[in-house]
């Protein structure tokens, strides 16, 4: 994980993004609270630069 | 075997980015145990390339590749057509591989993307250290298989020097001084009368590049 953490980093995005949990099959709601965090967490960081670049000139053509 | 490490990627970058067609081609044999060079180092560096290019708002087709080797054209010569089609070839072998692809690709241009370092062992997995310098004159039997010309800083015929201390070089406590290695070593195989013996200058015309050679009996056998 740190592996591609620092390979995130060379690319310029926030190795924040990246991340591991360890649960069983068993652990539903444990599994829902991380996703849920998870995506509160990826909501906080804003869109990545990679999709801001890929869609930033369709997006200025509908501006 | 031979040992590389990944340039650092700004230098890698600002190599490929004005080309329009890359081809990330590695090499699976020993870059590929350092974990620099292989197939899946090829991948992961490609994806990178692929997510700078995008990032930077450039139009570049990066796609990887590897073969088992670079350093002899039967392992690349099956994938030369395809190889052919890209404006860049950025290899993830060793030196080697890299010249030997440039001999053979054509008008294409072949950059290397790691740093060759030396031939080494491999003790523990991913741990690599150089315990031969391949300077074409052995005398290991002299020195307890232990060689001075890789393993001591300077490299030294007539050992150890001033620098030696409690084992380690002057130059890095992480270096093990290699005339007390050999000291040791010579006590064990009960030889340390060898150890008074002066070594004599070496022929280093064997040492220097280019150098080359032929198996005499697959010469004769051509014949």
């Amino acid at each position: 994980m740190e592996h591609v953490k620092s390979l995130l980093t060379k690319v310029g995005i926030d190795p924040e993004r990246l991340e591991m949990f360890n649960l069983s099959a068993a652990m539903g709601p444990r599994w829902a609270e991380m996703c849920n965090e998870f995506t509160e967490k990826i909501r906080r960081l804003g869109p990545s630069p990679i999709w801001m670049a890929t869609c930033s000139p369709k997006k200025n053509i509908k501006e | 075997m031979i040992t590389g490490e990944q340039k650092p990627f700004e230098e890698i970058w600002n190599m490929v980015k004005d080309f329009k067609k890359v081809l990330v081609f590695g090499c699976n044999t020993c870059v590929a145990i350092c974990h620099a060079g292989g197939g899946k180092e090829a991948e992961i560096l490609a994806s990178l390339l692929r997510m700078r290019a995008a990032e930077e708002g450039a139009a570049i087709e990066i796609n990887h590749a590897a073969v088992e080797r670079h350093c002899e054209p039967e392992f690349f010569q099956p994938v030369m057509e395809n190889i052919r089609t890209y404006d860049l070839i950025l290899s993830t072998a060793c030196g080697v591989g890299v010249n030997l692809l440039s001999e053979n690709i054509g008008d294409i241009p072949v950059f290397p993307a790691i740093n060759t370092e030396f031939f080494g062992a491999v003790p523990r997995a991913g741990e690599f250290t150089e315990l031969c310098a391949g300077c074409g004159n052995c005398i290991l039997h002299l020195t307890g298989g232990i060689c001075p010309i890789a393993r001591c800083s300077k490299s030294l015929l007539n050992g150890p020097c001033g620098g030696t201390n409690n084992g380690n070089c002057e130059v890095s406590p992480d270096i093990k001084c290699a005339w007390v290695l050999i000291y040791d070593r010579m006590k064990k195989l009960n030889k340390l009368d060898l150890m008074k013996e002066i070594n004599e200058a070496k022929d280093w015309s064997k040492a220097q590049g280019p150098r080359n050679f032929k198996v005499k009996v697959l010469e004769e056998i051509k014949k």
